[in-house]
């Protein structure tokens, strides 16, 4: 299993990677990216099993990473790992494909309930 | 109907407290205790715009800053650069804007997070309506939150 994790802030994508394995889900390869269009690249490159993106970030922000990924026709589960956690932008990630929306600040439970149906489906 | 445009004292607390709780350790909680700003130390800000319009600021000293960064990063103090600096004080105050922000009505955006040693002054179009003199391993934290003033009643 590999994952991609897509952040612009190094330290949220260390404690992404060590919320992964707090939360039981260790020893999936990690691929990181720094912002959404790096993110395209790398999932060209890595096909990954699962990316968890930023929303909010430079060059290309997550929801047009999310939508770009979707019109080219990639289907790879997407998850936002986001600071923003309403109700308006749960629909918005939604209606764009993602599969699930994580609010920041986030507890190993509530990443383990949210991969639980993505990569239990796949492993 | 009311249309509140500023955050509760309360909300803005819960939103800080439990961002420190998750990140920072429960062990060493943030404590409502007003400890003097000495000047100079670390500001992060960030600007929300549309629907409702604001500028949320995390003010460290010095030491409060690296601490923040070696436990966000689990490094060693001595191991922190300034990049690591700007980059754990951004993402703190990306999640405390960020859920500030989900707290209010209508549609709006968050800025990218500013970073720097020293003072980020708000906008002169700017007022203080909600402020928190926090203290966490015995140095001050402060978090303010700066909006527009209310219209003018004729």
């Amino acid at each position: 299993m590999k994952i991609l994790v897509v952040d612009d802030s190094r330290v949220m994508r260390q404690i992404v990677i060590r919320t992964l394995r707090q939360s039981g889900h260790a020893g999936h390869d990690i691929v990181e990216a720094e912002n959404g269009r790096e993110g395209l690249e790398a999932v060209q490159r890595e096909a990954p099993d699962l990316v968890l993106s930023d929303w909010n970030m430079p060059e290309m922000s997550g929801i047009d990473f999310l939508t770009t990924l979707r019109a080219s026709g990639g289907t790879v589960p997407f998850g936002f790992v986001t600071s923003e956690g309403s109700a308006a932008m749960r629909a918005q990630a939604e209606a764009a494909g993602a599969a699930f929306l994580i609010a920041k600040p986030f507890t190993p439970e509530a990443f383990d309930e949210a991969l639980g149906t993505v990569l239990g489906a796949s492993t | 109907m009311t249309v509140t445009m500023e955050p509760s004292l309360g909300d803005v607390h819960a939103v800080v407290e439990e961002v420190w709780s998750s990140f920072l350790g429960a062990e060493e909680p943030i404590l409502p205790l007003p400890t003097p700003m000495p000047p100079g130390g670390w500001s992060a800000a960030i600007t929300v715009s549309g629907g409702w319009d604001a500028q949320v600021t995390v003010q460290l000293t010095d030491p409060g800053a690296v601490h923040v960064t070696s436990t966000m990063l689990m490094c060693g103090e001595d191991d922190c650069t300034d990049e690591d600096l700007r980059d754990a004080l951004g993402e703190l105050v990306n999640m405390v804007g960020g859920n500030i922000k989900s707290l209010m009505a209508g549609a709006a955006v968050l800025s990218l997070p500013l970073v720097g040693h020293g003072d980020i002054s708000p906008g002169s179009h700017l007022v203080e309506v909600c402020r928190l003199d926090l203290t966490w391993r015995g140095e001050p934290v402060v978090v303010t939150v700066h909006t527009p003033p209310p219209p003018a009643v004729a």
